[in-house]
């Protein structure tokens, strides 16, 4: 083991890359049928490729109550208050929290693009980020694996282009004049300050049948600010579109003072940044209606 | 796919693109909650995706006495999941509005009971805001006439072929039926016990709460003056209720026809490669 300093790659990382560089020796992630649809638009895989971050999660959120903390006002809380969202202020409830998020998904896609670019890559396909709670508390693991592929041709774009699509994909996307750019997050968590109202509409005892607007509005504060945090990096990369891979949202209650709670909303938007090529449309798909005879086709 | 790729340029004019990448510029973004084949079809369709939209309503689902021997509609919890899904759906309906969409194309509808507080649930909303390149070859327009943009719960695969016959959607349609199950008494299980008989009370009950289900679904149909419905599935959800209390759910799209006949090219057979 060496003394690693975190820039560029760890030492073993860099040895394996080397070795693979030098050898003829390819090695893929890619399913047979990815393979061959990636063959037909001109992409070979060059290699499997890794990249990882453990990283302590030191804060876990603003303690505080969803209400009070931007707004100098205590004692006296109005009801009605709008949720505040990571992205209101550096400090804003879990700002350094989705921050951290952020952090450990970036690096470790950067550090599998840096060994996709120790092998002459142009990209990376079939991405796969995985984020895992190592025994300890707090310590949390980042993982992003991929095939790197080289392009036909000589030309050579400017980053590397990372996507979670599979090889198919990729290669319908690319006859269709798409190309994929990056992999993006759009990543946001809001708090709203649980009032009278909305504890009333979400009393376990009513018999009513109401909407809880408190916490619809708190859901729709994070998915909207994640939509618009993903949106943006979509645009900062100067990409044109986006394709959404996937959408979450998890729910949970913080107790800032004694006997009272407000809940907390986490949104994750997964997807790719995509640029069109082929502004004409002669470089669309041209559909056949095929009929596939296999086993099972009732 | 006729043309070779290398003749379209392909690799060359994408790797071209990504080096002339101009970063920060904001240019017409889209972005879409479909899969790669929905996406390429739905253009091909003649619709250009606008935005992911979506609605979101939490949602306390209210409390119903059941009496124990008796079959019978739950109106409050019908109300509750038809209310809720109403909210959620009209407000993804608002952003496509907003965006000045013609339509919502793989619209998903998803409920979740929530861990915190009983009796809570989220119900949302989610599909792509697609434009169209050409207005309808009827001459009308592709909204429905309720004058919101249509929407449409088909896979991009089945949008696709769908407009190909000369049809197209006009909006999603649904029916709920809460429905209690009677318990059997005592006596009356003990003189069915090794019996392989019916129990009509339950097939009975069972049918009771699907036809509701359909029929409202048929009735939202009416509405929209649609000539049919495409893609109906008609689920049982059990939700949280216990064993007896069951949602049966129908939803499906809508449609309409765009021309009079509808007939589709013949396929051609193909033998895959793969067993998938």
């Amino acid at each position: 083991m060496t003394d690693w300093d975190a820039t560029g790659l760890p030492p073993a990382a860099q040895t394996r890359i080397s070795r693979a560089a030098s050898s003829a020796l390819r090695s893929s992630l890619l399913s047979v049928e990815g393979d061959a649809a990636l063959g037909i638009v001109g992409l070979t895989p060059v290699g499997e490729v890794m990249g990882c971050i453990v990283s302590q999660l030191g804060w876990g959120g603003w303690g505080g109550c969803g209400y009070s903390y931007t707004r100098s006002g205590s004692g006296y809380i109005p009801s009605g208050a709008p949720p505040v969202t990571s992205s209101d202020s550096s400090w804003a409830g879990f700002a350094p929290y989705v921050k951290a998020l952020y952090k450990g998904y970036e690096t470790a896609l950067h550090r599998m693009l840096a060994e996709a670019q120790a092998l002459g890559a142009d990209g990376v396909v079939g991405v796969t980020v995985t984020r895992e709670q190592l025994g300890v508390a707090q310590m949390w693991e980042y993982v992003a694996r991929g095939t790197a592929v080289v392009a036909r041709g000589k030309q050579r774009p400017t980053h590397l282009f990372s996507t979670d699509l599979s090889g198919g994909d990729v290669a319908k996307l690319m006859h269709a004049g798409w190309v994929p750019v990056s992999m993006m997050w759009g990543i946001s968590v809001a708090v709203r300050h649980d009032d009278y109202a909305t504890r009333v509409a979400a009393r376990s005892w009513s018999q009513q049948n109401v909407e809880v607007p408190g916490y619809s509005e708190l859901v729709t504060y994070a998915r909207a600010d994640a939509r618009w945090q993903f949106e943006n990096r979509v645009a900062k990369y100067g990409a044109d579109s986006a394709i959404v891979t996937d959408m979450s949202m998890r729910i949970w209650e913080i107790e800032p003072s004694d006997g009272h709670r407000d809940h907390v909303a986490e949104s994750v938007i997964v997807g790719n940044g995509l640029a069109q090529f082929h502004r004409s449309k002669t470089a669309t798909t041209d559909s056949l209606l095929v009929m596939p005879l296999r086993k099972g086709s009732s | 796919m006729s043309t070779k790729p290398t003749e379209l340029g392909i690799p060359e004019d994408a790797m071209r693109r990504l080096s002339e990448m101009k970063p920060g510029k904001r240019g017409s973004l889209f972005t879409s909650d479909l899969s790669v084949n929905e996406f390429l079809l739905v253009r091909e369709a003649g619709f250009r995706p606008l935005s992911l939209v979506l609605g979101s309503s939490i949602y306390h689902v209210g409390f119903q006495m059941r009496q124990w021997s008796k079959n019978q509609e739950l109106e409050t919890l019908t109300q509750a999941m038809y209310h809720a899904r109403e909210l959620a759906m009209s407000r993804m309906e608002a952003e496509a509005n907003l965006l000045g969409a013609d339509g919502i194309v793989g619209v998903r509808l998803d409920i979740e009971f929530k861990e915190f507080g009983n009796d809570l649930a989220e119900f949302i909303a989610v599909g792509t805001a697609v434009i169209a390149d050409a207005p309808p070859p009827t001459g009308d327009t592709w909204r429905n006439n309720t004058g919101m943009p249509f929407t449409s719960d088909l896979s991009g695969q089945d949008f696709w072929t769908l407009l190909e016959a000369g049809y197209a959607p006009l909006g999603m349609v649904m029916g709920s039926c809460v429905y209690h199950v009677a318990h059997r008494g005592m006596m009356k299980t003990l003189g069915s016990v090794g019996q392989n008989v019916e129990i009509p009370q339950f097939t009975e009950a069972l049918y009771d709460a699907r036809e509701l289900a359909m029929a409202r679904m048929q009735a939202e149909a009416e509405t929209l003056e649609a000539e049919g419905i495409v893609g109906v599935q008609l689920l049982s959800l059990p939700h949280k209720w216990g064993g007896h209390t069951t949602e049966f759910f129908a939803i499906g799209t809508a449609v309409r026809p765009l021309r009079d006949d509808h007939e589709i090219g013949q396929p051609q057979l193909v033998l895959p490669l793969t067993d998938r």
